[in-house]
């Protein structure tokens, strides 16, 4: 080789290894977002660093506009709350806790939350149950010292409040005065006569269980934000530095990969977090996930599936499955009225086939939900008889029987209704065939595996089902617009009951009413409950509620499922409740790693 | 030359708009709706309508577009939907350099074991050798990526935990030295890169071996051999040379894929690029990423292929411009 080749071949080799070194250079170059804090190095690291994988990133570490869950979880962590809440498992009922006061006193065993994270000292509710008078702690600081006022409230609710900020937790702010105008008016609707006495005026009695969750909104620091104008407020590098009280600090946030807290020292609601640092991670694929909690990459993994469990766990000792619920529920949903003439004259009508109560119960009958759940979810799901959970122990109804799989029994009354065999053995009734398409949505395994059930028990009664999936956005959007005969989908409920905008009447007001189900019954159920001052007092109104549901099925209810998530034993004091799978974690410990043996 | 190319950059300015008028009104017309997220119980149906003004789409779909015509014209493409309101090219700027990196990594390898194998193949046409590496790199080339990819964690992340399973660097790796961290980072790329090389250099091999062969039934290599000239020398500079111009094609077209991202790689190991970006614009219907990303992605194809028109005529005398 000639000395000039050789050195062209040198330079090029050089080039090469100069761009491979630049390229690595450039995706390094943003490594140092956020502030400076604890260094840590390496594997040793991860004994003071708690790892948390994540689907997706937080949209916003701001109270007023975060929405995702995993926002929720963080500003949880970051900014102080005016209330401690627990859920009581005994009965099903939210508790509210100020330092000096609780809501209702809990059954023994109960009641492990500590009320020192509040910032409220107590409280007191008017006896005309409109006006509610918070005393606030005068020791609680913001992180920059500046102490938290009640004017911080104040200026936070009229954030929350605006048209031009859209915060999705306006609804919070239904009951304060003006909002029964169309506009809250907070001069008159929030009072602040000194630093620390807070206080919210109503338009109507307000039960104050309600009165406690709707006045309980994370505060921001007036002194940090009072110059963001509104419309400036969504895109304001201030979302970037949170400014909390809370036991975390915002270490730094890289979008999209991670968001480091560190615990903050200074913190008295309730006390600097035990764990020194805490990464959230985002892991969106779910095989990764798992492959990551058995190697220990990762401490916690949320919505494990069942079929995955024996595997894990026979994988790695130190992990375990911790589950909660029941929040979430899969239904069949039928479309009681005729969409199309619904759609074109504004008339209800009966939906051809899915008009006839007795028809839905036949569909139901014919459903094998036992199976579904032995299939797939096996202990971690469990017959599901109306929209009231059985978590909900003060309001669920236990005398309903869940009505069983009985094939004989469907095809009897089917045929009771005129449905009676055709030639290629699917039923009809006056020269129409009884034939729908299911749909779901993509990417939902445990849907796909109920709605083959499903086809196939429907198949062998002679009813013809067709299954289709659609992209989720597209399945939404047909629901919403009620342009679906039959679907499977599923509902997260609230820990509040309030399902007036599933099951009312009044189909343009009630959203979320995609079968068109009306029974005035049901809404009158619903107004009686509201107007009880004691959630417990509108126990008989819930129990004839369900009894209803349960006898004209409306939709078919499939199974409640619990909630399923994967946890390193090296975390230790974790309390899982149905609030929220975090709820304790500025209690949790880690164990040293050196004493992990995967 | 250069007036060739500045005739093409003219041409591709309509052919890019006329690509972005056709996502707009794509992306209007398909069912969802960004606001979607807020129509949900517990949030008041006034939120959604609220997100949508801020949004503009209360305006009809021909007013959308002379208003997102006015702001492209002058440099705005507007702010993201979905990823707190920042300026669209702002996100861009924050995943390009993730994806810059791996596909730029990837190229490298892709390019060097496919036109190595190649050359062996083509050399040993019909040997035990040939037959080995082109059953080898077709098992390979046919394997869908995420499935490979998910082997390989399997494999290398679980049954035997040599490298991680996602993400870009160690829980810590602030705290490393610059060297560590780099290091880290390379530890962190590995199961990646082998995943989108082998799959890559596959296909570059089938085309070089392919041309390898055509060219070195040629004349002139006979007639090079018959000068008496090594035989590396025949290879490596008659033959190399000539076989690698359908190559060259191969590099203008892959410089989209540099920018653009490689989706199920980004996924599965976790890496916030371009080809995420893009994906999550468009199942949140974030309008306006979705339509920077295209504008992105649509440029570099333009430019992709003037880049390989014009290496065309570089490497080739016969070819005039």
């Amino acid at each position: 080789m000639s000395d000039i080749r050789r050195k062209r071949v040198s330079a090029m080799c050089r080039l090469v290894a100069s761009l491979m070194l630049a390229l690595l250079a450039l995706s390094s170059c943003n490594r140092h977002h956020g502030s400076q804090g604890l260094a840590v190095k390496g594997r040793g690291a991860m004994d003071s660093t708690l790892v948390i994988a994540m689907l997706g990133d937080a949209d916003y570490l701001n109270p007023v506009l975060g929405s995702t869950v995993t926002s929720g979880n963080i500003i949880g962590l970051i900014y102080p709350s005016l209330l401690q809440s627990e859920f009581d498992t005994t009965t099903g009922l939210m508790n509210y806790m100020a330092l000096e006061k609780k809501l209702r006193e809990v059954t023994p065993g109960q009641g492990k939350k500590d009320p020192k994270g509040a910032l409220a000292k107590s409280w007191k509710m008017s006896d005309d149950q409109r006006t509610i008078t918070y005393i606030l702690r005068s020791d609680a600081f913001w992180n920059d010292g500046k102490r938290v006022v009640s004017g911080d409230f104040k200026f936070s609710y009229q954030l929350y409040g605006s048209p031009v900020i859209a915060s999705a937790r306006q609804q919070y702010l239904a009951e304060l005065i003006g909002a029964d105008r169309g506009k809250v008016d907070f001069d008159r609707a929030i009072l602040t006569p000194d630093d620390t006495t807070l206080v919210f005026r109503f338009y109507k009695p307000v039960p104050e269980h309600l009165a406690l969750y709707h006045t309980s909104l994370t505060p921001l620091p007036a002194h940090q934000w009072k110059n963001v104008k509104p419309d400036e407020f969504r895109h304001s590098p201030l979302n970037l530095q949170p400014l909390g009280a809370g036991p975390y600090k915002l270490k730094s946030w890289q979008q999209q990969q991670e968001i480091v807290l560190a615990s903050s020292r200074s913190s008295n609601l309730p006390k600097p977090g035990t764990i020194p640092l805490i990464t959230f991670r985002v892991v969106p694929d779910y095989t990764v996930r798992l492959a990551q909690l058995q190697t220990g990459a990762v401490d916690v993994v949320e919505s494990i599936k069942p079929e995955d469990f024996t595997r894990l766990l026979k994988a790695n000792r130190q992990i375990e499955i911790k589950t909660v619920g029941l929040r979430v529920y899969d239904y069949v949903g039928w479309s009681n009225i005729d969409q199309n003439e619904y759609h074109k004259s504004g008339k209800v009508r009966s939906h051809p086939l899915f008009g006839s109560a007795r028809v839905r119960l036949a569909l139901t009958q014919a459903i094998d939900r036992e199976a579904i759940i032995d299939g797939y979810l096996k202990e971690y799901g469990v017959i599901c008889n109306t929209d009231i959970s059985p978590s909900l122990k003060w309001a669920c109804n236990e005398r309903l029987v869940p009505h069983p799989f009985d094939p004989a029994r469907a095809t009897a009354l089917l045929r009771a209704e005129g449905w009676l065999p055709g030639p290629d053995g699917i039923l009809q009734k006056q020269g129409r065939k009884f034939s729908f398409v299911l749909y779901t949505n993509a990417g939902n395994a445990r849907r796909n595996y109920a709605s083959v059930i499903i086809q196939q028990n429907l198949r062998s009664i002679g009813i013809d089902c067709k299954l289709d999936v659609q992209e989720p956005n597209v399945f939404f959007e047909s629901l919403r617009q009620r342009k679906l005969d039959a679907w499977l989908a599923g509902w997260s409920i609230g820990l509040e009951i309030d399902p007036l905008d599933v099951w009312g009447s009044d189909l343009d007001k009630s959203r979320f009413n995609f079968t068109g189900y009306q029974n005035p019954r049901i809404d009158a159920l619903c107004e009686l409950a509201k107007q009880k001052m004691e959630p417990t007092g509108a126990r008989a109104y819930w129990l004839e509620y369900q009894e209803i549901l349960h006898r004209d099925q409306p939709i078919t209810f499939l199974y409640w499922m619990k909630e399923t998530q994967g946890f390193s034993r090296r975390i230790e004091g974790e309390e899982l409740n149905i609030s929220g799978t975090f709820y304790n974690i500025d209690d949790w410990r880690l164990r040293p790693s050196a004493n992990v043996a995967l | 030359m250069l007036i060739y190319i500045l005739k093409r950059l003219l041409i591709a300015v309509p052919l890019i708009f006329g690509v972005l008028t056709l996502t707009f009104f794509i992306t209007r017309l398909a069912p969802g709706d960004p606001a979607a997220f807020f129509i949900q119980p517990g949030i008041s149906p006034n939120v959604a309508e609220q997100i949508r003004a801020q949004y503009g789409l209360n305006d009809p779909v021909p007013v959308q577009y002379v208003k997102w015509l006015a702001n492209v014209l002058q440099g705005d493409f507007g702010r993201s939907f979905s990823r707190a309101q920042q300026p669209v090219f702002d996100v861009i700027a924050q995943a390009l350099p993730i994806t810059v990196t791996i596909a730029g990594l990837t190229l490298v390898a892709n390019f060097t074991i496919g036109i190595l194998v190649g050359i062996i193949s083509a050399v040993r046409q019909n040997s035990f050798l040939d037959r080995f590496l082109t059953v080898t790199f077709l098992f390979f080339y046919s394997m869908p990526e995420f499935w490979f990819a998910l082997m390989m964690i399997i494999l290398f992340a679980l049954k035997f935990p040599f490298f991680p399973a996602s993400g870009l660097n160690e829980i810590g790796a602030e705290g490393f030295g610059p060297v560590e961290f780099v290091l880290d980072r390379l530890w962190h790329l590995v199961l990646p890169l082998t995943v989108l090389s082998i799959n890559g250099a596959a296909g570059i091999a089938r085309y070089v071996r392919g041309s390898m062969l055509e060219v070195i039934r040629q004349d002139y290599i006979r007639t090079a051999r018959a000068k008496g000239l090594p035989e590396k020398v025949v290879i490596f500079k008659h033959a190399l040379r000539n076989a690698l111009l359908p190559v060259i094609t191969l590099m203008g077209s892959s410089l989209p894929f540099i920018f653009s991202g490689a989706l199920f790689i980004e996924v599965i190991f976790a890496f916030p690029g371009m080809g995420r970006v893009t994906v999550d614009a468009i199942f949140s219907r974030d309008y306006p990423l979705i339509i920077a990303s295209t504008f992105v992605a649509g440029s570099l194809v333009v430019l992709g292929n003037l880049f390989a028109d014009v290496l065309y005529a570089v490497a080739d005398p016969r070819i005039k411009l």
